[in-house]
This record gives structure tokens, sequence and C-alpha cells, in this order.
């Protein structure tokens, strides 16, 4: 049998996937989020419901949406079209959203994202997308999964704009910030991440096929907690590479995203 | 009462200075042939806001109609970031008080319920919210929950001036439906001291007391309804057409320089009297026809 071939972005897709249980609520962002919740639904966790910020409720799109969350076409077979008062708010606000994804320009130690600026934030620097509703998934999701390109300039002591907040700078702080849930892993292209439970700062949990440790750790910007033993992120499976290809996301439109 | 009126009419209604909410959401329900008129008739210092920035808010900053924004952030999605914000917020010439789209939606939320302030979860730890607390006078505070003693951060409700909400259906009262996701639109329109409705189609009142429980917007918030085709092109309205991907890229083009965007308007905003004109610049009904939406599909 020949190995099995995939793209980063498919294996980071699949393990977001394995983040969530049967049953969940989940909030996602566009792009390789809604892989990994669709890829989730049509495997493990048929009975998960996917939530679009602007009021789209449990969608199941059959043309690939092209131009972001404003898109009708992921709005598509919805079971509910309502408002951010009621996602963000009666459901994540309120403290029912069980995953919220999250993408970020730069995450640092401890888990906090920049969406807003690079550069200077009092001097000069290049603007970005602001928040929308990742201030809100990062404030209130219980679990928020992160998924960010492995690169040192992505992956920072800290980051220069806080705009969703992680453990903002360790240990307990978090906790007594009024928010509420927290980080629970940073899945790149090269390792997934937790948070080490006293600390709260990065640590590694699994490095990708094909990776090494050096590789993963050269490409960043901080050292994050490595513990003893270090396990190989599982690899997809045949078929969960099949739905991606064929069925999710078969004009390639997420992929690289 | 029939509050139709022109496009022209409704802008004029509008002082330079006034505080007015945008019912976009990135390319989706628009309100930009509202937003042209404005630019045309010279309505300036405007105050825009919107939960998540839209290409209706896009173009009055660029052309200089609006000289301050309140909203969550956000950008068209794939086809990239607002120009014309982007540039305003890096240059400094853009008055900005950023949040994020459910601290927008809850200040619209207390300002249609008459509330002094709601506390809220989000933006607690972020420099998004040390932005805000530098703002004079802050629309941030904190205060202690009389009943169990926790800390709270509370935010300042929002009350615009007028709504400008882009809808598929209204009567001539203004009672509108809001079909698809609505985002933020509803708070904004109670929030807001009054409405201007631009609807896709106009029915009768009949048509709204025969279907009440789609009734979003009540016409007694709504000082006029202004009925025009594709009047939120290039953005999708919802069940009505889908958006110009094609001339959307071509005002993402254009407005990556303050000299592409001048040339932008001068075509499609000054070159043509009115939205009439401006449907007949983008390619006519030959060209629109090809975005009408499939029933079932809605785009």
């Amino acid at each position: 049998m020949t190995e099995l071939e995939y793209a980063p972005f498919e294996l980071m897709a699949v393990a977001g996937a394995r983040e969530l249980k049967n049953g969940e609520i989940v909030c996602v962002g566009l792009g390789l989020p809604i892989v990994a919740s669709f890829l989730a639904k049509r495997t493990h966790a048929p009975n998960i419901t996917i939530l679009l910020e602007l009021g789209v409720v449990d969608p199941e799109p059959i043309e690939v949406g092209v131009d972001g969350l404003s898109d009708p076409r992921i709005w598509y077979r919805a079971k509910a079209h309502t408002s951010f008062a009621d996602t963000l708010g009666s459901v994540l606000h309120k403290g029912l959203v069980d995953v919220g994804f999250l993408g970020a320009l730069e995450v640092d130690a401890y888990g906090n994202l920049n969406t807003t600026l690079l550069g200077d934030p009092k001097g000069k620097y290049r603007r970005f997308t602001g928040s929308g509703g990742g201030n809100d998934i990062a404030s209130c999701a219980r679990r928020t999964v992160i998924t960010i390109r492995h690169e040192a300039r992505k992956l920072n002591e800290a980051v220069s704009f806080i705009t969703s907040p992680g453990y903002l700078h360790g240990g307990d702080e978090r906790g007594k910030s009024g928010l509420m849930g927290a980080p629970s892993r940073v899945i790149t292209d090269k390792a997934i991440f937790d948070f080490d439970p006293q600390s709260k700062r990065m640590r590694l949990m699994s490095i990708h096929p094909n990776t090494t440790l050096e590789d993963v750790l050269s490409n960043m910007n901080f050292k994050p907690v490595i513990p003893d033993e270090l396990p190989i992120t599982e690899p997809p499976t045949a078929e969960q590479i099949r739905l991606i290809r064929e069925e999710i996301d078969p004009e390639k439109a997420y992929a690289g995203s | 009462m029939s509050k139709v009126s022109s496009l022209a009419d409704a802008v004029a209604s509008i002082p330079s200075g006034s505080h007015i909410a945008l019912s976009g959401f990135a390319t989706a329900r628009c309100v930009m042939a509202f937003a042209h008129e404005v630019i045309r008739q010279g309505t300036k210092k405007l105050t825009v806001s919107q939960c998540v920035g839209a290409i209706d808010a896009d173009i009055l900053v660029g052309a200089g109609a609006a000289e301050r924004i309140i909203y969550g952030g956000g950008s068209r999605g794939r086809s990239g970031q607002h120009s014309c914000l982007s540039r305003g917020i890096e240059q400094g010439t853009l008055v900005t008080e950023e949040l994020s789209s459910l601290s927008m939606t809850f200040r619209y939320l207390a300002g249609s319920l008459g509330l002094p302030f709601i506390p809220i979860r989000s933006l607690n730890g972020s420099d998004i919210l040390k932005r805000l607390q530098e703002i004079t006078p802050s629309p941030v505070s904190t205060l202690k929950d009389p009943f169990t003693g926790e800390d709270w951060l509370v935010i300042k409700p929002l009350v615009p001036d007028v709504a400008v909400v882009q809808v598929q259906v209204a009567d001539d009262e203004g009672n509108a439906w809001l079909l698809g996701p609505r985002w933020d639109n509803e708070e904004q329109v109670k929030a807001s001291k009054r409405a201007i409705v631009i609807t896709e189609q106009l029915v009768s009142t009949e048509t709204i007391r025969r279907y009440p429980e789609r009734t979003l917007i009540p016409g007694f918030k709504v000082s006029h309804v202004v009925h025009l085709p594709f009047s939120a092109h290039p953005s999708s309205v919802y069940g009505v057409y889908d958006f110009d991907k094609e001339h959307i890229k071509l005002y993402a083009e254009a407005s990556k320089t303050p000299k592409g965007f001048q040339e932008y308007l001068d075509k499609y905003v000054y070159g043509v009297k009115d939205h009439w004109g401006y449907l007949e610049k983008v390619g006519g009904m030959k060209y629109l026809n090809n975005l009408l939406a499939d029933p079932i599909l809605g785009y």
C-alpha cells in the first residue's frame, strides 16, 4: 500500500474536525473551520450544530462560498436565519457555544490573537480586519481552537495587538478578567499545541508526520512548553481526504486559506 | 399614510453631521444606491455605524461623506480589506470607534430598549477595550453587579439619528420584511430615532397584514420608503439577486488607490444622474438579469 498523500491544509482540517464532539455547538468563520466542521459532521459528529455569526444556524451548502460569510451560498439549507443578537448573544454570550474556531495574523505564547494590524499600534501600521465576531468568540466560547500557519512571524512571544483574548499574560489572569471559556488548541501545519495547566503557556501536544521538533521550534519566535513524550499527530484517513476533496471543497476554494 | 419618496428626497432629509446606521454586512444588503446619492448631494461629516464593515460604509468614507465610523471591524472576505476604511484608519483621517460584532449589537440593543448601558463579557482583556478607554468621553465603563457583587464591563447604547436599511419587501408605510440572516439590522432600526427603508419590492398593506409574523421593521419607525430595484448592487439581496462578483472585483481593484477610487466615483457616482443611470452604466437590464436569484437557493 502506498502512503496516503495529503496537503498540510488537509491535515489541519482533519485535526480541527477531531476537536468537535457529536452534539456540540460550534461557531465558525470561513475557510479551514468550515472544512473542519463539515468534515466532523459527515464523519464522527453528525449532530453538531454549526453557527455562522451573522445569523445562520446549521447550513448545508451545496456550493462552496466564495466571498466570505456574506456569500449566500453558505447560508443554504440552514435550519434558521436569525441575527447576531441570537447567535452571538443568546447562544454564545449565554455560554452555549462549545467550540469556536479562530484564525489570526499572529498568535502569542498565551493564545492571544491579533487580527487588527501589523506594525506599531501607536505609529505606522498596516490595518487588517479587526474583530468581527472573533473577540466575542474568544471571550465566550467554552473552547477556542486556533488555526494558523506555522511561520515564525505568526508565532510570537507577544502579539502587537490583542484583538481576541487568550490567557492574556498567563497564570490565572484570564480567570479574573470576566471572560468565559478559554483557548484549548492551536493547530498549525507542523504541530498541535494545548496549554500548560498552570502557566497557561502553549505546550506541544504532537508534531505532524514528516516534521521534526527542530523544524517546529525553529519556525517559532517563542519556546513552547515541551512535554517529555511527544507523539506524532494522527494522519488523516483516506476517507477523510476523499470527503474534503470530493464533497466539501471540490473547487479547492478553502484549501490554502 | 404613504411614506414613499424619491431617493433624492430621502437623502435630503439627512443633515450633514448626522449619525447613520447602515444595513450592509461585507457584500450583502449594502445600501449602495443610498450611499451614491449621499455622495452626489454632498452631505458631509457623517458618522456611520454598523456591526461589520461593508462596502456602503467604505464608499461613504472614501468619498469624504463620512468622517467617523463606529463598527466591529470586518473585511469583504476573500476579496480583501475595505481599502478606504483601511486607508482612513492607517492615516488617522477617519475617526474610529472600534468594537466587535456582538458589542456593537449590544449597543444597538441597549439603544432599542432605551437602556442607559448594557453589561457584556466581550472586549475584556483586549487592546480593543484599551483603545475604547482612551476615547473621551469613553463608551465603556465598569460596574458592580448589585445582586452578586461581580465586576462587569458596561458599554453605552447607540442611538443613531437614522437607520438606513435595505430590505426585500415593504409597504408604503414602511412595514418591512428582512429575509435571510439579518445580522444587526433589527436592533439598528429599533435603536435609531427613525429609519429609511430602501426596498426592492413595494407591496400593499394587505400583503403585510396577510403575513404579520414576517414584519421585522414596524412602519411607525420609518420616515421614508424608497422603492428601487437593484438598490444594493453590487452587493446581494437574499432571495432577490446575487452579489456581482465582477463588479466587486472592479471596485476592490479601483479602491486600492485614491486615484483609482476617484476614477470609480467619477464614472459610477458623479458620472450618472441617479440610480437608473447607474444601472445603465453597470450593464443595464441585460447584464443585471443574470444576477437574479433562484427562488430556492436564494442567490
